[in-house]
């Protein structure tokens, strides 16, 4: 081998040394484009995955107003103490240093120790706030919450009182880690609208949606009443926060991609000081009788628009959020008279007298002359049953029959008239009963009320004697009684109920999102001639204006109300008492009805409740036509 | 200067490979800045101990080592080399005793200095590559017999061995690939590095059979539990079978998958680092594997700075890296090429392997190509020993381009 022949050799073997080198970078470029161009997607999500976690954040719920703004449902500011566990982490390492003892622990020794250094921490820097609150966490809920939601803050004080907040002030840079945050609370200024705004319960979340949180935060939704019906409109729609944790799970950093949209507010027809009034004034009657149940709607008797619907006794939504106890909810379920039961149009009741209203327009329809007198003996004989009379024995026309209630009088009618039943089951229907009104979709029953057919078979006389004087097969809601007045007192229209005015976008720009719901809409048309409502009407007038008529207790000099009382036996004698009116008698406004479980009398129980809640709605005109003017 | 300029041949320095340093040196503190600014180990401690100020002062004194070296034509050095390696060897022995070398995750391999370590290994590769390079110089003839053959891997096993003892794998498996290219360069027979070659390849898959196909009970020794469960995390090999057995309680299962994932753990976040790097990359100190402590805060800103760079700066800033250590190993080829000298070709190409196989490893182990090793990335990684003996390495690359007698 001669030299120039072993460079050449040489020079082989340093280029293959070379290629060997040139091969290996193009294995790393190559394994790296792989890695961070064409698969790099795969690692930007697995990075998301382990150092993201999204928070759904609720919006702002919109509130319930009455006709005028007033709140009746709203979230107000609570406020809290939030633990940051992130700028607390070396506080617990420092903590868990100290306590180490010399003896070496097993896991679970260790792991408890853990959890109550990392307790004590917490409650040693809020003791340092020197607040009159303590801790409202225990151990283990700290526990809980440090391994499921590292990156969120923990609250660690609810509900500050106004001191303490100060106080939180005065003393926060003392501690590390420690905010005062605002929380929104739900809030019912008015016990009186509770069954119709309802309350609400904690959200449970299963994830079917589109987009997967990791946390959320505590949510709400309606359960009953307007809650729960217009849930979707006040709920808004939820944000989004992205919180970056680190490998340990704690909170490095965190952006809002998405901010939560308030809800919006729905405005009911009532009016918060009437509803008030009424709720005032139904209390105060059930307390004079000794009864415990009953209910009162005020309805605009030229619309079907409900003014104020209360039902006693009631709940308290507050008790809901954040969340009722057991025993609390247990209290509500079997305590009778039932609180959660809303009177007004959920429980059926029977009319008694004041179905004369139908059963007189019937027998007027049906060829009545309302100045004949017939003679009353103070009680009526079918067959073997005797149906007492609460009027004196006497001669009674329809006025005086009306107004002393005679119970006589109309059933002699009913069964002396040709086809006298089933001209009432007609009139019946004509104002609806044994339907439901839609105006509580879930909270309202349809009552009962017999129909055509079922008069036509084993119906005797003994039940046509019943219905007359509003007793036997028919039980109505409050709802339905007042329907009936207010068609009566405007001349025949019967208009479908309104309780929800609108709805409106809490950003007062975006009115296209607003939601009106119509007034005034016509159910049907009452098929009667007018000059018999005329001799109706005239004789509600005079039940409450003379002196000797049942329901004169409503009597407000000026004012005018037209109405009847009634009083319905129910077996195992309880008693249903009612007064149902409406007012101006000549310009008329409102419908008025009473409904009180077990009172003394339509008279002496209902009609005093009317009377207050008519001085309450004259007073409300006096002072809306004075500031009008 | 003119002193100093009589002395060194500088007309004859490569531009090309200088520039590529300083551009390593560059990339090097950025990131070592990156990775510990933030970082807890470090908060504690005084700013002169921080990494990213350390770090250039060992790459001031690396660099005043390899002007050092420069002074002296290798021709002169290498006769000093056998002693610098009984040296380094003697060093490889005091740090294997207890009281002498310092303790640390399971290896002795270091001397604690006081405000340093030094790790021995480090500039053994070097006395190796000094030493191998003067016997290997011998008249080509020589190198045909077996007996001059068998001196030589001597020569490799000795701090091989003394590596694998401390232990140290990765550091001790660098010895023997730039001992082989040594040899070829040297003119060993073709027969002869062929055998070596595939005697060593026989060697590796006969280690990994033992390690997986035996079972344990057959097993006279058993591999470090560290390294065989490294080998079995790059070979996906499944825990439970290992370790578990056929007949293991769901409580032993479970055990041995959570260890699984436990020793996965760093190759598994390098690869997300890296590969959430992208084409472009989050920006310095952007990045969130290592802020964010999922790269472990104590091997971030050593072992670990490449998955940093990646993640900061891309496909871009990653590939910036390899052209600049290509520059170093084209220029080293070059210089290895038209070394007219037998000593000085032998030098050049036992540096630019080592160097080679340092940053195939390194980076290779952050993308899963090659299984996780405690090893290195010269220049980048913080670590005193590791950059002051890759200069030290790089400046007798560099000496030998001041000094060969070129064709």
């Amino acid at each position: 081998m001669n030299s120039k022949q072993s460079h050449r050799e040489k020079d082989r073997r340093v280029l293959v040394i070379g290629a060997i080198i040139l091969v290996g970078i193009g294995l790393l470029l190559a394994g790296l484009w792989y890695v961070q161009v064409t698969t790099a997607i795969v690692y930007i999500k697995d990075q998301k995955t382990q150092s993201m976690r999204t928070v759904r954040i609720p919006a702002v719920r919109g509130s319930i107003l009455d006709i005028h703004g007033r709140p009746l449902a709203q979230d107000k500011p609570t406020f809290v103490i939030n633990a940051y566990l992130e700028e607390l982490r070396h506080h617990f390492r420092a903590e868990w240093r100290n306590s180490k003892t010399e003896q070496k622990l097993n896991k679970t020794e260790s792991g408890q120790l853990e959890i109550a250094v990392r307790h004590r921490v917490v409650s040693r820097f809020t003791e340092k706030l020197k607040l009159t609150q303590s801790i409202d966490v225990t151990p283990k809920q700290l526990q809980a919450h440090f391994s499921e939601k590292r990156a969120l803050p923990l609250a660690v004080i609810n509900n500050l009182s106004q001191t303490n907040i100060a106080r939180f002030a005065e003393n926060s840079w003392k501690v590390p880690g420690m905010e005062l945050e605002v929380m929104p609370k739900r809030y019912y200024p008015s016990l009186s609208v509770a069954h119709i705004v309802g309350h609400l319960r904690r959200k449970t979340h299963n994830d079917n949606g589109v987009f997967q949180y990791n946390y959320h935060l505590p949510d709400f939704e309606g359960k009953l009443g307007a809650e729960k019906t217009f849930d979707q409109y006040l709920s808004g729609q939820p944000g989004t926060r992205a919180v970056q944790v680190n490998n340990m799970g704690y909170r490095q950093v965190e952006s809002m991609p998405v901010t939560p949209t308030p809800g919006s507010n729905v405005f009911l027809t009532l009016d918060r000081s009437i509803q008030e009034h009424a709720m005032k004034a139904l209390e105060k009657g059930l307390n004079i009788s000794g009864s415990k149940a009953g209910a009162v709607i005020v309805m605009r008797v030229d619309s079907g628009d409900i003014t104020a619907m209360v039902s006693a006794p009631v709940f308290d939504p507050n008790q809901f959020t954040p969340g009722i106890s057991h025993s609390l909810w247990n209290h509500y379920l079997t305590n009778r008279p039932s609180a959660l039961l809303f009177r007004a149009t959920q429980e059926r009741y029977p009319p008694g007298s004041i179905f004369k209203i139908i059963s007189g327009l019937a027998a007027l329809e049906n060829g009545l002359n309302p100045t004949e007198h017939i003679q009353c003996q103070g009680s009526y004989r079918i067959g073997r049953r005797i149906i007492n009379c609460t009027a004196n024995p006497g001669l009674y026309d329809f006025k005086r029959a009306f107004k002393h209630s005679c119970n006589s009088y109309f059933i002699h009618h009913a069964l002396s008239q040709e086809h006298g039943v089933k001209h009432i089951i007609k009139m019946g229907k004509q104002f609806h009963l044994g339907k439901r009104t839609g105006l509580l979709p879930e909270q309202e029953t349809a009552g009962q009320f017999p129909s055509l057919n079922d008069i036509s078979r084993g119906w005797s006389d003994g039940d046509t004697a019943n219905i007359s004087f509003g007793q036997g097969p028919v039980s109505v809601t409050p709802l339905q009684m007042a329907l009936m007045t207010a068609t009566v007192a405007n001349g025949g229209t019967f208009y479908h109920p309104r309780i929800i005015d609108r709805i409106t976008h809490s950003d007062t720009k975006r009115t296209k999102s607003s939601i009106n719901f119509p007034q005034s809409t016509i159910r049907s048309q009452l098929l009667v001639r007018p000059e018999n409502l005329d001799i109706l009407r005239e004789a509600m007038h005079a039940d409450v204006a003379d002196p000797e008529g049942t329901g004169h207790a409503a009597h407000i000099e000026g004012y005018n109300i037209c109405g009847k009382t009634g009083t319905a036996t129910i077996r195992g004698g309880r008693k249903t008492t009612w007064f149902t009116s409406f007012a101006p008698y000549k310009q008329p406004n409102y419908a008025v009805v009473v409904m009180v479980e077990n009172g003394v009398s339509g008279g002496k129980t209902c009609a005093p409740i009317a009377k207050e809640i008519y001085e309450a709605l004259i007073s409300r005109d006096k002072q809306t036509s004075i500031t009008e003017n | 200067m003119k002193f100093i300029s009589q002395l060194i041949p500088w007309n004859r320095l490569d531009k090309t490979l200088l520039i590529a340093l300083a551009g390593l040196m560059t990339f090097g503190v950025l990131f070592i800045y990156s990775a510990s600014y933030n970082n807890d180990l470090f908060l504690s401690l005084s700013t002169i101990r921080q990494p990213f100020i350390k770090q250039p002062i060992f790459y001031a004194i690396g660099i005043g080592i390899a002007f050092i070296i420069c002074l002296k034509d290798y021709n002169i050095l290498s006769r000093w080399a056998y002693v610098f390696y009984w040296l380094n060897i003697l060093m490889l022995i005091l740090v294997l005793i207890p009281g002498i070398g310092t303790m640390r995750n399971g290896a002795r391999r270091w001397f604690d200095l006081g405000p340093a370590d030094f790790q021995p290994s480090e500039m053994a590769k070097v006395a190796f590559i000094l030493a191998m390079a003067q016997f290997l110089s011998r008249p080509r003839g020589e190198l045909s017999d077996p007996k001059v053959l068998f001196r030589g891997i001597c020569i490799a096993l000795l701090p091989f061995g003394l590596i694998l003892l401390e232990p140290d794998l990765g550091s001790s498996l660098m010895i023997l690939p730039a001992g082989l290219a040594m040899m070829y360069i040297a003119g060993a027979p073709a027969r002869f590095v062929q055998k070596l070659i595939v005697g060593f390849i026989l060697i590796l898959v006969l280690a990994l059979t033992y390690v997986f196909f035996i079972p344990a009970n057959w097993k006279p020794i058993e591999l470090p539990d560290h390294q065989k469960r490294r080998l079995m995390v790059y070979f996906n090999v499944d825990y439970a079978k290992q370790y578990a057995g056929t007949n293991a309680t769901k409580a032993e299962i479970r055990q041995a998958r959570a260890m699984q994932r436990k020793d996965s753990y760093n190759v598994e976040q390098a690869m997300i680092s890296v590969g959430s790097g992208g084409l472009t990359g989050k920006g310095w100190k952007k990045g969130i594997q290592n802020t964010y402590g999922f790269i472990p805060q104590g091997v971030a800103n050593n072992d670990f700075i490449f998955s940093v760079i990646a993640e900061e700066s891309g496909f871009a800033g990653s590939t910036m890296v390899i052209v600049l250590y290509g520059a170093i190993l084209i220029t080293g080829l070059r210089t290895a090429n038209k070394c007219r000298d037998r000593l000085g070709r032998i030098i050049a190409t036992g540096v630019i392997t080592m160097l080679f196989c340092h940053v195939f490893v390194n980076i290779g182990m952050n993308i899963r190509l090659v299984p996780v090793t405690g090893l290195p990335l010269p220049l980048l990684s913080a670590g005193g020993s590791s950059v002051i003996c890759s200069l030290m390495a790089l400046g007798l690359l560099i000496n030998v381009r001041l000094y060969q007698k070129i064709i």
